[in-house]
């Protein structure tokens, strides 16, 4: 056999090299996600989409849960990008045993398998969901199988001014939409040219504001069944052309766009209703909290969602949201993720994260709950949840291209770029689709 | 016989080197097959199915291109993304060569100049549509301002539905500092002495241009024409950015006039989960994009000069 020289040699152990380093690159990108322990301990990893202080206040929670185990470890990640969230969930072992989301994604999510089914761990585990509002377990339930268990929920009430009420001569807040309409128009201002500086009623998210202003006016987004699209429901039409009769047509869409164009960043406090150039939003719990931290010295109240004067019925609508916990399909500790899911939703765990975080707790037992007086104007929010005429959007298959759509046409209605009717029919029209690849 | 030994010896050699030169290659034919090929040719397959990247496709036959015909979303899309592409690449290719133009002139602080106008193009992307997102605005944004002070109408840039798009061009014709440099670099490869010439037959400058320079640098207005047209074919990030609301959010801007047919492909693909239809799309842009740069070469045999030809 023919000796190579050593240039030969060293050729080869490159090539060889070369070759051997492309397949191992290949080779590291299909890693397994095996049960992972530290210390003779599980660890669980909990990827968290919460930041900053919300994340901070969970990892003090999670560093309770550990202290108390000898089993499981749980290591939170604070990680707000759902698109690696989705990438994470579709390979075959898992990066994360539990994470979190909203609950309208649960049914799209469900029926595409990216959840573990949780009927069976709480069967187990003789866990019971008979204290959690019930409005939050069907954002949570598909076809029968609970696949999330919510952590917190919103509600959104009408939150106001109470200086901007007293300079334009309102004694009280608005208790029918008739009160509300009027009331939006002593608070709105108008320059000498013709150009606004002051909202009756704001707009923080135009999606979650029509969408609970449809359910104010006995509207359904989903049909009588919460399972099919029906945006062109009467209460729907009504509450969109409520908003564009009181607003957008009355004080021109045009120079209302320009006016929103200028407010400050929801939240900070340059937000236009801590700053006076909103006089009325329709928004969730966490306000008070928000409002303590970027406008102190706001003078603010909250009161129910007004209703329609000739349906009385409809007092104490809102829409409610869920912050849910989930166990991916994929997770690689999916028992030892759930010892830790029933610990976070458990009331003690549960009242601690809704205090730290300045949300609702999803257990009817803690409602009433002293611990929550802390907040200002917070029972207004929690005793909304007893409510009979509490709603949620669907959590559906189609419920995400749903939402985008609905999004789309009720800012081309607001922008004045077609009317409510057509706006609505457009959705009905795109929601037949919904079913198709 | 000598001569066959010398041709098997040969033969191995050859076979021996190929080995080996295969061998040296295999990280990018490997990452070639696995990354690029597989994933176009997949995608043909998916296009034809139901696939939401967590189960199993299911073959849907030509479904996904069927119901693509009756969604109005996305004729909204391709019609933006066709109508930035009609009225960008030109807009391009004017200013980009207007710029090199008065960028040859022999000027003091020529350097300086040149330096200012490729400025923006190395500017990230993100920074420059945040950027934008407040020089647009209609409140307290400068562009408005600009256009006050010059008793111009104000428009609302991000907030109408008829504005939508043409703020998308704005933003993206801000980095014509590309194209500029590499027009300028044709610009200094014209002969001076066809210049000279003309100059002692009388000709003006607009004559010089026309006879001269255009001419020569067609080749080069062949290359950013085809490459502009793809880029604008497949613009994403700066009608992404414009039209966010917050994050995550999946929005197409007012009436979805910033609405890309990029951006309906991704969020078909990543929000709703519809890979095999945001498949179909990304074959419909392939034949699409194709099918312009076709028409481009083939016209470009009437206006593009070769000098060697």
């Amino acid at each position: 056999m023919k000796k190579l020289s050593g240039r030969s040699r060293a050729l080869r152990a490159t090539a060889c090299l070369a070759a051997t380093a492309a397949v191992t690159a290949m080779a590291a990108g299909c890693g397994n996600g095996a049960a992972a322990t530290s210390g003779g301990r599980t660890t669980v990893t909990f990827d968290y989409l919460w930041t900053g202080t919300e994340a901070q206040k969970l990892q003090q929670i999670i560093a309770q849960f550990n202290a108390s185990q000898k089993q499981i470890k749980v290591v939170g990640v604070s990680n707000p990008d759902m698109q690696k969230q989705l990438a994470s969930m579709s390979s075959s072992n898992g990066s994360f045993d539990i994470s979190d989301n909203f609950g309208n994604n649960v049914g799209s999510w469900a029926a595409k398998g990216i959840l573990a089914p949780l009927n069976s761990y709480m069967q187990s585990a003789g866990m019971s969901t008979g204290d959690f509002i019930q409005a939050a377990m069907d954002e949570v339930t598909y076809k029968g199988q609970v696949y999330s268990l919510p952590i917190a929920v919103h509600d959104f009430e009408l939150v106001y001014n109470k200086t901007e009420f007293a300079a334009a001569g309102i004694s009280s807040p608005p208790v029918t939409m008739q009160q509300l309409a009027t009331d939006i128009g002593k608070l709105t201002k108008v320059n000498s040219s013709g150009q606004i500086t002051q909202l009756g009623l704001g707009n923080p998210d135009t999606g979650t504001t029509l969408t609970t202003l449809g359910y104010a006016f006995g509207g359904t987004w989903d049909g009588p069944h919460n399972d099919t699209p029906s945006p062109q429901d009467p209460g729907n039409l009504a509450a969109l052309n409520f908003y564009t009769k009181n607003i957008t047509d009355k004080y021109g869409a045009s120079n209302v766009a320009k006016f929103t164009a200028g407010w400050g960043q929801y939240g900070s406090p340059q937000d236009p209703f801590y700053t006076g150039k909103v006089a009325m939003i329709i928004d969730g719990e966490w306000q008070p909290v928000m409002i303590s931290q970027n406008a102190p010295h706001l003078d603010w109240g909250v009161t129910d969602i007004p209703y329609p004067a000739n349906d009385p019925a409809l007092k104490g609508t809102t829409q409610l949201t869920a912050s849910t916990l989930f166990i991916p399909a994929n997770a690689p500790n999916k028992q030892a993720a759930f010892t830790f899911l029933k610990y976070l939703t458990s009331p003690s765990a549960m009242l601690k994260f809704s205090l730290a975080l300045g949300n609702l707790p999803a257990r009817t037992s803690l409602l009433d709950n002293p611990a929550f007086n802390s907040i200002p104007h917070f029972s207004v929010w929690l005793q909304a949840l007893k409510s009979p005429n509490v709603h949620t959007l669907a959590s559906q298959p189609y419920s995400q291209q749903y939402s985008t759509d609905l999004a789309a046409a009720l800012n081309s209605a607001l922008l004045g770029s077609t009317s409510p009717v057509k706006a609505l029919a457009g959705v009905a029209s795109q929601a037949k689709s919904y079913g198709t690849p | 016989m000598a001569r066959r030994d010398l041709m098997a010896r040969r033969s191995r050699t050859q076979r021996r080197q190929l080995l080996w030169g295969l061998a040296f290659a295999a990280p990018w034919l490997i990452g070639f097959a696995v990354f690029i090929a597989w994933p176009i040719i997949a995608s043909a397959y998916y296009s034809l199915t139901n696939f939401n990247l967590f189960q199993s496709p299911q073959f849907v036959g030509t479904a996904n291109y069927r119901a693509m015909a009756a969604d109005p979303v996305f004729w909204k899309s391709l019609q933006n993304t066709l109508y930035l592409t009609a009225v960008g690449v030109p807009l391009t290719l004017l200013l980009s060569l207007g710029c090199a133009l008065v960028l040859n002139l022999p000027v003091r602080g020529q350097p300086l100049y040149r330096a200012l106008v490729y400025l923006p193009t190395i500017v990230p992307v993100v920074v420059t549509g945040y950027l934008w997102r407040w020089l647009l605005n209609v409140q307290y944004g400068y562009v408005d301002r600009i256009l006050a002070l010059m008793h111009l109408p104000q428009p609302d840039w991000l907030e109408n539905p008829s504005w939508g798009t043409q703020a998308v061009l704005l933003v993206t014709l801000w980095t014509v500092g590309g194209p500029t440099i590499i027009y300028l670099a044709a610009l200094k490869n014209v002969p001076r002495e066809l210049y000279e010439a003309a100059r002692v037959d009388g000709a003006g400058a607009v004559a010089r241009f026309r006879h001269i320079t255009w001419p020569t640098i067609s080749p080069v207005t062949l290359f950013q024409v085809v490459v502009s047209v793809i880029a604008y074919l497949q613009i994403f990030t700066q009608p992404y950015l414009l039209a966010q609301d917050h994050l995550n959010s999946s929005s197409g801007g007012p009436g979805n006039s910033m609405l890309s047919y990029s951006m309906y492909l991704f969020q078909n693909a990543f929000v709703y989960l519809k890979m095999g239809y945001a498949s179909a799309m990304a074959w419909v842009l392939f034949v699409v994009t194709m099918a312009v740069t076709a028409v481009v070469l083939v016209t470009s045999r009437r206006w593009v000069h070769y000098g060697s030809r």
